[in-house]
């Protein structure tokens, strides 16, 4: 079938975009959270569009599937240490856990 | 002159005892006021001894000068000097005697009063700056003691400050004395542009005859008008009656209103003979005018007054008809009698305060028809003041007949182009020496002879202090202190005012006129049969209210108006000039504050911004973080790929 | 404009919208949801793209497990109060500009850029799920081995980082 690179590429941007804003923008932890899979998830469309170019090789897949791990894993620890930093700060917005600045 | 030293001593002695008596009166306390009538009086001794021995040892023909220097100026100094003539040499003796007199009268009348401090120290003052008029030689100087002499009247008629009508009337003479001295002024300054100098001697020997010396001299003139009481500024002189009489006496009879007189004496050779017609004229229609007002008076004091209005217009034509020796020797004449005159009405009038005081009565005391036969109460009044208006009438016998007849004798023998002037103002003097021999007669019935009016009971006569002035001055009105024979001037006196007119014509006429003058007056006031006389001559033609409607009111209306004009117009510049600039700082300091510091703290300001962005690169928001990544990681891009 | 075509678009306006939704929602709840019915676009889109195992494995992990888990630590983060969760958007103006910027450069760079296609087709005799699994144990073997260790460890580091419960402090 005919292969609409273009559109799936820039689904992909698209995403990746609104993944970026996401991140920033919101002031919840959870959130951020979620943003993060978005810009996971367009990396993975990418990689899986590409793949068409290559009919025989299963590489993007195959990158794909690993991302998809990488992407569990990090999730898990991420929640993991969010809910480490709302038991300690009482506070979800990650704007109040500055503690950082200098 | 020999013994110059003691000459000066006597000169400044006789000036500044006055002074000095001005000045102890003035400031001694309230504690010690009794003493000050006895110092005054000391003083005034003083003085007059000094003059009468500077008249004593100084011949007549010689001048003396006594010189200071008032100030200096590069090379150019002017100097101040009392300078010793003939003329100065008779009126010192003249105006030192008469007030020490008034100072001893005063002792008497003025007993008990409240304000004598104020009273003696000024007749100190008066009488300094009289002497001062007679001794200075620089027009200037005599201009200054000239405002001097009428503030000291002004002090002097307002005595009795309670009094509106003193107030008033010392304002009326105070103005009317400047009005005249506004012209002096103008004379002195025509003068000085013309002479280049105001010493009199300097003046006086200017020797061509120039159209300025007629408007210099008619302007000097006006300033006797002033202070002499002539038409038309005499109207203050009845008014100032209402000061105390032993100022009437001294001021305005002796002295003051002869300074005028003996000005014109001493600057005579500056007068045209257009100017001395203009000087005739005045003074023989203001004599006449005057006795005719004289006539028809009621109070005593207002008599005397018109009488001295037209005594001086006597001695003003004199001047005029170009024998100023006749006016000089009348000026002495009339100080003594009319003195005289005055402290036996002071005397009369204090009697029968002292009389009322005892009945509680209140009548007005200078009024002639309340009084009547008092010449069996106050004998010695009735003696001085008869032998005083008998010199006043000018009856042979007397000095004041002998001063008469040369001021007639000299409107005779005037020689002026102008025929009918001549005739005119002889005929006018005659007929005011007729009139004023009616009204002295008249002001003698009334008071002593007449028939007692019943009010006047318990009458006692004066202090002698108070007599004693009396007797001296009404023997200074017989003839023989002037001269040895009755009818002509013969001895001392033509050595001191000059040559005196005299024709036998006019002696004859003189006499005759008197007797017809007294026969007249018997026939109309011994008899009873005086006719009313018009109310508008009373009021001296109603001169007064004219003046005050022709020049008072409009005056205070332009005083007003202009009044006004400040207030609004120039307090509303200034008003306007303060607003704009009030309004001005306003302005400056809302941009001081808005845009001077306005541009100061937007400059903090936005440091303040800079650092707060700077700051928030490093504020611990992991969301900021990560933008910062993503714009490090965009413009990596962006530079890497396009 | 056929059956295919239209599914095609369908999914992929669905992935962008649920996106952008994200994006917009105040509720974390629903961004949760939003985040579910993106995922299952992206996998629709897989299989439209022959990748119908990573697809599944999408769906299964990430929709089944990834949200859930997000779930629960949204119900734990959250103050039980009965209300809704609501966020406040801050800072969205230069996110919005970086976003804008960076999607725009990537949209240049797609736009210009040509890929190559190959288009020598290698057809084998197994299945996709069977190319896979063969891939796994033999290409990308050590990938799998370390996947595994990684997974081994993420769950470790979570047991461990969220399972003490000490005295919470003050958030200071």
């Amino acid at each position: 079938m005919m292969f609409p690179a273009e559109h799936l590429l820039y689904l992909s941007a698209l995403l990746f975009s609104v993944g970026m804003m996401v991140m920033i923008v919101k002031q919840n932890t959870i959130m951020m959270l979620l943003g993060i899979e978005l810009l996971l998830n367009a990396a993975n469309l990418n990689l899986v569009a590409f793949n068409q170019l290559h009919p025989g090789l299963l590489t993007g897949q195959m990158f794909a599937l690993f991302v998809i791990v990488v992407a569990v894993s990090e999730a898990a620890i991420g929640l993991a240490i969010v809910l480490r930093v709302y038991k300690y700060y009482q506070t979800s917005v990650p704007g109040e856990v500055n503690e950082l600045k200098d | 002159m020999e013994n110059t030293l003691l000459l000066n001593w006597f000169i400044e002695l006789a000036l500044l005892a006055p002074l000095a008596s001005f000045i102890v009166c003035f400031f001694i306390p309230d504690r010690y006021s009794w003493a000050v009538p006895i110092l005054a009086n000391l003083f005034l001794l003083i003085s007059a001894i000094s003059s009468f021995c500077i008249f004593l040892t100084m011949p007549a023909h010689e001048t003396y000068l006594l010189q200071f220097d008032w100030f200096r100026m590069h090379d150019y100094t002017l100097q101040a000097n009392l300078e010793l003539n003939r003329l100065s040499v008779i009126m010192l003796p003249l105006v030192s005697g008469i007030s020490f007199l008034i100072h001893l009268y005063s002792i008497g009348y003025m007993a008990g009063d409240s304000g004598i401090k104020r009273y003696f120290a000024m007749l100190g003052f008066f009488t300094f700056s009289m002497l001062g008029i007679v001794l200075s030689d620089n027009l200037l100087l005599i201009f200054i003691f000239w405002e001097l002499v009428g503030f000291s009247s002004y002090l002097l008629i307002g005595h009795w400050k309670e009094k509106p009508e003193a107030a008033k009337a010392a304002q009326k003479a105070f103005l009317f004395n400047r009005i005249g001295d506004a012209g002096f002024l103008v004379g002195v300054m025509i003068i000085w542009s013309n002479t280049q100098t105001l010493n009199l001697n300097d003046i006086l020997s200017v020797k061509e005859i120039a159209s300025w010396q007629t408007i210099a001299s008619l302007c000097i003139f006006c300033g006797v008008i002033g202070k002499s009481a002539q038409l038309p500024l005499f109207t203050w002189l009845p008014d100032a009656m209402e000061g105390p009489t032993p100022v009437s006496a001294l001021i305005h009879a002796a002295t003051m209103v002869a300074a005028g007189v003996f000005l014109l004496a001493r600057i005579f050779s500056l007068f045209t003979p257009v100017a001395l017609i203009i000087v005739a004229i005045t003074g023989s229609l203001t004599a006449f005018l005057a006795a005719l007002f004289a006539l028809h008076q009621f109070d005593i004091k207002k008599i005397l007054a018109y009488s001295t209005i037209s005594q001086l217009g006597f001695m003003i034509t004199a001047v005029g008809t170009g024998s100023e020796s006749a006016a000089m020797f009348h000026l002495v004449t009339h100080a003594c009698f009319k003195a005289c005159l005055f402290l036996g009405a002071g005397s009369i009038i204090h009697a029968l305060h002292q009389a009322q005081q005892q009945t509680h009565q209140s009548n007005d005391v200078q009024d002639i028809r309340t009084m009547g036969g008092l010449r069996k109460k106050l004998p010695i009044t009735f003696l001085t003041f008869l032998l005083a208006a008998a010199s006043l009438s000018g009856i042979p016998f007397f000095t004041g007949f002998l001063s008469k007849d040369s001021v007639i004798g000299g409107a005779l023998t005037w020689g002026g182009q102008e025929f009918s002037w001549k005739l005119i103002i002889l005929m006018m003097v005659v007929a005011t020496s007729f009139i004023t021999t009616l009204y002295s007669f008249r002001m003698v019935w009334y008071v002593f002879l007449a028939k007692e009016n019943g009010e006047t009971a318990t009458v006692v006569e004066s202090p002698w202090i108070m007599r004693l002035p009396m007797l001296i001055l009404a023997l200074f009105s017989i003839w023989l202190v002037v001269s040895w024979n009755p009818f002509m001037v013969t001895g001392w006196v033509s050595t001191f005012v000059g040559k005196l007119p005299h024709h036998n014509f006019t002696t004859i006429l003189s006499t005759g006129v008197v007797s017809l003058g007294l026969a007249a007056g018997w026939l109309l006031y011994a008899r009873q049969s005086a006719p009313k006389s018009a109310l508008f001559l009373q009021r001296a033609f109603n001169l007064d209210s004219i003046y005050k409607k022709l020049f008072g009111q409009p005056t205070l209306h332009l005083a007003t108006a202009l009044k006004r004009i400040d207030r609004h117009w120039i307090d509303g510049v200034l008003h306007f000039v303060a607003f704009s600039n009030a309004s001005f700082a306003h302005l400056v300091a809302w941009f001081d504050r808005h845009i001077i510091d306005g541009s100061v703290n937007t400059i903090a300001w936005t440091a303040g911004l800079v650092g707060t962005f700077t700051r928030s690169f490093q504020n611990g928001k992991i969301q900021l973080y990560i933008f910062w990544a993503v714009a490090g990681l965009i413009i990596f891009l962006f530079f890497l790929l396009i | 404009m056929n059956a295919h075509a239209i599914i095609f678009y369908f999914l992929e306006t669905l992935a962008a919208v649920s996106a952008i939704g994200i994006l917009f929602t105040r509720n974390v709840f629903y961004g949760a949801l939003l985040l579910i019915t993106c995922l299952l676009a992206i996998a629709g889109l897989f299989i439209f793209l022959n990748a119908e195992f990573i697809a599944v494995t999408q769906i299964l992990i990430y929709a089944g497990g990834v949200v859930v888990l997000i779930i629960f630590g949204v119900m734990l983060t959250a103050k039980i109060s009965g209300k809704p969760l609501v966020v406040k958007n801050q800072n969205w103006l230069p996110a919005v500009a970086a976003g804008l910027f960076f999607f725009g450069l990537l949209l240049k760079l797609f736009s210009e850029a040509t890929f190559a296609s190959n288009s020598h087709t290698v057809t084998s005799q197994y299945t996709f799920i069977n190319q896979i699994g063969i891939l796994l144990m033999t290409d990308y073997m050590f990938a799998f081995e370390v996947a595994g260790i990684l997974l081994l460890i993420a769950l470790i580091g979570a047991a461990v980082v969220a399972s003490t419960f000490q005295p919470s402090k003050k958030a200071s």
